[in-house]
């Protein structure tokens, strides 16, 4: 009665061929009962609500892309700069102990217009406060962060006034001359200029910073002498990119069998401890050390030369970028998630000893954003570097890592510099955060087909919510708690920006579905359409028999 | 007292040969065990004995991945003592088990409801084997003994489905939907035998008491006792496990998404090897779906013979299932013997049992040639594997059409083997 | 009146020029894309390429660390090669590229269309090591190197998948908008490669490809004891002029001039440049020394131990020195401290007396407790009884109601 022309032809279109086709014999087939019909409608019924029920959901959801939604507009805003502009207001405690209060009034007032007056970058200005307005009065808690506290103290035997910083807190003593305080009457002092003047001094090189991180990110910064901006992008190109975390990695690299052993944890603490202290409110440190011995320069390097005057082996400045035989010596930049700030220690085998640089006779070197080298002669070629052998080497790398994470160069006072950084690092923290935002924003719309996975919307949203507290916290110069915004807000762009599902397949044009679909669906699907075809048109007939 | 004679020389013979073959090939059962045939990620006896050996340090079975099995097999296996120290009992627990196997089908085959049901009885239902010629054919299937020897754990939802149908045909529908539910708790798909067995029972139940009420009370009511024994069986193992999430997604999650794309003998591996990843989840769907879908429109055509649909879809499952094995397609095999009179209706047996028996001896050798050998790829076990599942589909076509062309025959007294024209 | 203006006129377009290429011109460090996208014996020529490539730009200076490799094939171990171990690029065999020092970050099967993207974007799952990762920035000129066997804006992927035009340019634009590259230079040999450059949009990338559309890009000459071709035409004459001309990271070598080494009787194709992505267009992008983007930025900063300028080592040491002395003190205060409340826990003062090293913290495995059969058996037997009881109470309870 029915044909199977096909054996892999699936079970129910048996089913259904063995209900409908009739044989084109003479001899017809009885009639279908009407019970056959109707089992034949609810089969072919049974299928296709299978199909709409449950199949076209399934397709509907898993080929849809899921986007969430993200606000688009503020994250532009963000990056163009338009919903915060960076502000630098620095507090400046200003301790009096020895004037009447109206003379320290006036002598600050005085000071903070000529301040004013000397200032041509508005973002970033210093603010003079009397420290002994309310003593006994707890500070406010959206109080600004303290940059720096002058305390003015009268001596007598000076002509003229003079400054001193002290070198392990912030602050600044300037001694004056009693004479010299200015009388009320007068706008505008000797006093209130040399005070002025020396604060502008201490905090330039701070403003020439801002300024190019502004000016790199499109905003326009103060105008700054050529000399201390060719020294500040000297000094920013050198530094590495910020990071979250930093490894830092010390290495011990001998050409022979000895030394093989370093007091390295004493050295790590008594040396590297203190500055990664210093620096634990910016960014944090993994540590970690090696030893290798026979380890050689690679060939390739052209070997150090004795020098008679200075009875030392030499190595030419332009061959320092091939000291380092990166092939050989295990480097590995692939430990820990942050990267990795080499330290190398290298002690030259006895027979080329010592072993300097040559014309500055320098014995260390930093490698832009890579990390330092140190050349250490021991005399006796020990086989153990004891924490004393190795206190100028690890102090060399205190300092080459202060350079490397990017640390203005002065006022000198180390507290002073890591505020000078904190607040640099806060500012380009927002920046890229910022900027960040608006490459997801565009990206996302220039995009149509890459998903947003709803953890990138949230992202967005803790990034754009710590983004205003942390300018917020600029505005009122409370610029820890703004680099600790800004570092979340970072981390939280970064994350969203790299979010690994944003990828999938972006190019794929619909004659690639077609071929996706077709070799499996339709022959499935044929037998399925056409049954539905067949019944849709025996009750459209039926339909039109009933009319007439 | 002499079919029992019969019936406990098949038994023995059975559990005779079972032990045999394990003590003279002691490394027999772990060739077997390691058989992607025999084994898959979801039934294999190696991943089960990671899973108890983590269970009984207090671990839970699902880290490292391995095991995806349901976790109520672990305290049933930390009574047996350790099957790689003492192969034996273990052995001997499976040899039983397909016993318990069989003497279900016993039960299956005495009830008669493959040839005569409710609204329906066969016009053959003279041709047919008795109960322990099914169990015969059933225990000296070389499918099934590899499946025990291999020490599967898909033995277990086969005696689950085995005791549904067969509490189902002598009446006890209660019993019957509890089995149903260990079956579907041990591997989800048994749950999608649940409309046509309710049928069954409830067919049994009219022709039992003469009393037809509404069926879906009935459906509903019995898929409240199957619903309640799963749920049971869940709470418990969630006491055993500890972690309700970790151990459904490991297992039924398993199940449900297929990360595991081991060869087997059916066809889904190495479509989703070679699909492209952003339609995956898609196809998953389309895939179970078309799984499912056979599910109402068997029923609905065939609604007088619910057993015949059941070992249908058994048959369907074998094929299309996401990690099918042999012992799925024993289980079938198990079953048709119940229908030994639609053989004569059968017309493409020679070419089906041929494909079988091609696929069963070149597929081992095309695996050997492509994993261990080197000289062939995946595409030759693939190929296999698609002789098989044709095999299969022209079986289950077969019995189908010749099932169809029963009843119409049925129906249509009058032209009662008449018309064998073919188009 | 006209005079003055005309005359600043003139000195004006010099004025900007001069600004625009000491400004733009600088970039912080060098990063290097080489990828090889087809596997299989046959195709050794493009293992060749990539891995020659790889040699010059180490040989400029170029660090392994900043060079992402991607090699699919093994041709160094295949067993059809006559020269276990080595892979040549020319029939001379004269430099084994393959040597000692080679560092293949993206292997066989992990060279894919996804990873490349993946690499280009850094949308990296987090483990992922740091040797896989482009770190490139925004000082980064970077240069992109592909070979393969490709068609009209598609180049295949280990014979199984293939990367299209514009799939690349969204991925060059995705750097640019997350400033990952300061300029990018991008070379592809392959069949119809100026194709693959034309959906570009991202700026500061110069283009140049080994062949136009509907053309064949040739391989140079095959090795008959290797048993296959072993250089592609194009790129053979790129490393040519490398080789002999560039001889050293300080080469004033430009990319005009490189580009207008290319011989078109020589190649066999018309390889193509594209120019207009690039600020300044032809003209500027000409003037880019070949080093800028095959050799690495050489700038090593001697610590001059007497100089005193701010920042300097000198003033540096002192002010650690005063940290350091400092930090000594708080640290024998803390250590008194300690001594003082715990003399009885002497020992491991010296431990806690230095509180600021982290100890990293590590995902510990799950304890393994004794195997406590009895418990688990009690369990076992339990569960089973309660399975049974259910059964049984099914049997009696169907039973009566059937």
């Amino acid at each position: 009665m029915t044909a199977k022309n096909d054996p892999q032809t699936s079970p129910q279109t048996v089913s259904d061929h063995t209900m409908t086709t009739t044989t084109p014999t003479p001899r017809l087939p009885p009639p279908e009962k009407p019970e056959a019909i109707r089992t034949r409608f609810k089969v072919i019924a049974a299928f296709w609500a299978v199909i709409i029920f449950l199949g076209f959901p399934i397709w509907w959801k898993t080929t849809s892309i899921y986007r969430a939604s993200l606000p688009v507009p503020d994250m532009i805003d963000w990056a163009d700069g338009k919903t915060c502009r960076p502000v630098f207001p620095l507090e400046i405690r200003v301790e009096t102990p020895s004037l009447p209060d109206a003379d320290a009034q006036n002598l600050l007032r005085s000071t903070q217009h000529t301040l004013d007056d000397l200032n041509e970058f508005s973002a970033h200005h210093l603010r003079l406060k009397l420290s002994n307005e309310d003593p006994d009065q707890p500070p406010a808690a959206d109080a600004a962060d303290t940059a720096l506290t002058v305390r003015l103290l009268p001596q007598d035997d000076l002509a003229s006034p003079r400054v001193a910083l002290h070198h392990d807190t912030t602050q600044l003593d300037v001694f004056y001359p009693p004479s010299q305080i200015p009388p009320p009457s007068a706008s505008n002092s000797p006093l209130s200029t040399f005070i002025a003047d020396e604060l502008q001094l201490l905090f330039a090189e701070e403003k020439a910073i801002i300024a190019q991180v502004l000016s790199d990110n499109n905003i326009p910064g103060a105008p700054t002498s050529p000399d201390l901006a060719e020294s500040v992008t000297r000094r920013l190109r050198r530094s590495m990119k910020y990071a979250d975390t930093y490894h830092l990695a010390f290495s011990l690299f001998t050409p022979g069998a000895s030394p093989s052993s370093w007091d390295i944890q004493a050295a790590v603490h008594d040396y590297i401890t203190p500055v990664l202290d210093a620096f634990s409110p910016i960014s944090n440190f993994t540590v970690d050390t090696q030893v290798q011995l026979y380890a050689t320069s690679s060939p390739t390097a052209p070997p150090p030369e004795y020098d008679e005057t200075h009875s030392a082996w030499t190595l030419k400045k332009d061959d320092l970028s091939a000291f380092i035989n990166a092939a050989e010596w295990p480097l590995s930049p692939s430990i820990g998630p942050g990267p990795t700030i080499n330290f190398i220690l290298y002690i030259p085998s006895p027979s080329q000893s010592p072993l300097v640089v040559k014309d500055s006779l320098a014995t260390s070197w930093i490698i832009p954003q890579w990390g330092g080298v140190f050349l250490l002669n021991p005399p006796n070629h020990p086989t153990h570097l004891t924490k004393e052998t190795l206190g100028p080497a690890f102090m060399t790398f205190s300092h080459q890592l202060l350079t490397l994470l990017g640390a203005p160069s002065t006022p000198p006072p180390l507290p002073l510099r890591l505020q000078t950084l904190t607040r640099v690092r806060a500012a380009s923290l927002l920046l890229s955060a910022s900027s960040t935002m608006g490459s997801l924003a565009r990206l996302t719309e220039s995009l149509p087909q890459i998903p947003i996975p709803a953890t990138v919307a949230t992202s967005v949203s803790t990034t754009l919510s710590h983004l205003s507290s942390a300018c917020d916290h600029l505005r009122h110069g409370q610029f820890q708690a703004a680099l600790a915004s800004a570092r979340v807000a970072e981390a939280e762009a970064e994350r969203s920006f790299f979010e690994k599902s944003m990828v999938g397949q972006m190019y794929f044009p619909d004659e690639h579905k077609v071929a996706v679909y077709l070799p499996l669906l339709g022959p499935v699907g044929v037998p399925l359409i056409v049954g539905l075809l067949k019944e849709v048109k025996k009750v459209v007939s039926a339909w039109k028999e009933r009319r007439r | 007292m002499g079919v029992d004679h019969r019936k406990a020389a098949v038994f023995g013979g059975a559990l005779a040969l079972r032990l045999l073959l394990s003590v003279l090939f002691p490394s027999l059962p772990d060739l077997l065990t390691g058989r992607v045939e025999v084994s898959t990620p979801v039934t294999s006896f190696k991943r089960l004995q990671e899973g108890l050996f983590l269970y009984m340090r207090n671990v839970s079975p699902y880290d490292g991945g391995v095991f995806h099995q349901a976790p109520l097999l672990l305290p049933l296996f930390s009574l047996l003592p350790n099957a790689q120290s003492h192969p034996l009992p273990t052995a001997l627990f499976y040899s039983m088990i397909d016993l318990v196997n069989a003497n279900a089908l016993v039960t299956i085959s005495d009830s008669g409801q493959a040839v005569s049901g409710r609204f329906y009885s066969a016009l053959r239902k003279h041709i047919r084997w008795d109960g322990v010629s099914i169990a015969a054919w059933f225990l000296f299937n070389p499918f099934t003994i590899a499946t025990c020897l291999g020490r599967s754990t898909g033995v277990f939802t086969t005696t689950g489905i085995l005791y549904a149908f067969s509490s189902a045909v002598t009446g006890n529908s209660l019993n019957a939907m509890l089995s149903l539910g260990l079956a579907s708790y041990l591997s989800i798909y048994p749950a999608l035998l649940f409309i046509p067995l309710v049928l069954l029972c409830y067919d049994q139940r009219v022709q039992k008491t003469k009393v037809s009420s509404g069926t879906l009370p009935f459906a509903l009511q019995h898929f409240a006792v199957f619903l309640t024994c799963i749920l049971g069986l869940l709470s418990i193992s969630t006491l055993l496990i500890g972690d309700f999430y970790t151990f459904i997604s490991a297992t039924y999650g398993f199940h449900l998404l297929v990360p595991d794309l081991t060869p087997n003998v059916g066809l889904w591996w190495y479509f989703f090897i070679e699909i492209f990843d952003s339609f995956r989840e898609f196809f998953l769907g389309v895939f179970w779906l078309h799984l499912a879908a056979y599910m109402g429109g068997l029923t609905v055509r065939l609604r007088r013979q619910p057993l015949f649909v059941l070992t249908s879809l058994l048959g369907i499952f074998a094929i299309f299932k996401p990690y099918p094995s042999i012992s799925d397609a024993s289980l079938y095999f198990a079953l048709l013997p119940l229908y030994r009179h639609l053989f004569p209706l059968m017309r493409y047996t020679f070419f089906a049992i041929s494909a079988l028996l091609y696929a069963t001896l070149l597929g081992p050798a095309f695996y050997h040639l492509w994993i261990y050998a080197g000289s062939g790829n995946a595409n030759f076990f693939y190929a296999i594997t698609l002789v098989w599942s044709l095999g299969l589909s022209i079986l289950l076509a077969d019995t189908i059409f010749a099932a169809l062309r029963d009843e119409w025959e049925h129906d249509n007294p009058e032209l009662r083997g008449k018309e064998v024209r073919q188009v | 009146m006209l005079t003055p203006y005309s005359g600043l006129l003139r000195v004006l377009p010099l004025l900007l020029l001069a600004l625009t290429a000491t400004v733009s011109s600088e970039h912080t460090s060098n990063w290097a894309v080489l990828v090889s996208t087809s596997r299989f014996w046959f195709n050794y020529r493009h293992l060749a390429n990539v891995l020659s490539l790889y040699r010059t730009v180490k040989r400029l200076g170029i660090p392994d660390s900043q060079i992402i490799l991607m090699l699919p094939d093994d041709m160094a171990c295949n067993p059809r090669n006559a020269f276990p171990g080595t892979v040549y690029s020319n029939a001379d065999r004269a430099v084994d590229l393959y040597g000692d020092n080679i560092e293949v970050d993206y292997r066989g099967y992990e060279v894919t269309v996804e990873n490349f993207i993946r690499l280009l974007t850094d949308r990296l799952d987090e483990d992922v090591p740091r040797s896989k990762r482009l770190g490139s920035d925004a000082g980064s000129n970077v240069l992109v190197y592909m070979t393969g066997h490709g068609g009209d804006q598609f180049l295949k992927f280990q014979d199984s998948e293939e990367i299209g035009a514009w799939d690349l340019a969204d991925a060059f634009g995705q750097m640019w908008e997350k400033k990952r590259y300061h300029e990018l230079l991008f070379m592809i040999d392959t069949c119809q490669a100026n194709t693959m450059y034309t959906h570009f949009y991202s700026p500061n990338i110069i283009a140049t490809g080994s062949s136009e559309l509907d053309q064949s890009s040739y391989s140079h000459h095959a090795d008959n004891d290797v048993g296959v071709a072993v250089i592609d035409r194009w790129t053979y004459y790129v490393l040519e002029f490398l080789e002999t001309q560039v001889t050293s990271a300080n080469s004033k070598l430009t990319l005009g001039d490189l580009f207008d080494s290319y011989d078109e009787s020589k190649i066999h194709s018309q390889p193509g440049v594209r120019w207009d992505l690039f600020p300044g267009g032809e003209q500027e992008g000409r003037l880019r020394t070949v080093a800028d983007f095959f050799g690495n930025v050489q700038n090593v900063e001697v610590e001059n131990v007497n100089a005193t300028e701010p920042g300097s080592l000198q003033e540096d040491l002192i002010e650690i020195a005063r940290l350091v002395n400092k930090w000594r003190a708080r640290d024998q205060a803390y250590l008194a401290r300690q001594n003082e409340s715990l003399v009885s826990k002497d020992a491991s003062a010296h431990e806690e007396s230095s509180p600021h090293y982290t100890v990293r913290t590590k995902v510990g495995p799950a304890k393994m407790s004794e195997e406590s059969t009895w418990q688990k058996r009690l369990v076992g037997v339990s569960v089973l009884g309660a399975c049974a009881a259910v059964w049984l109470t099914g049997s009696i309870l169907g039973g009566t109601s059937a």
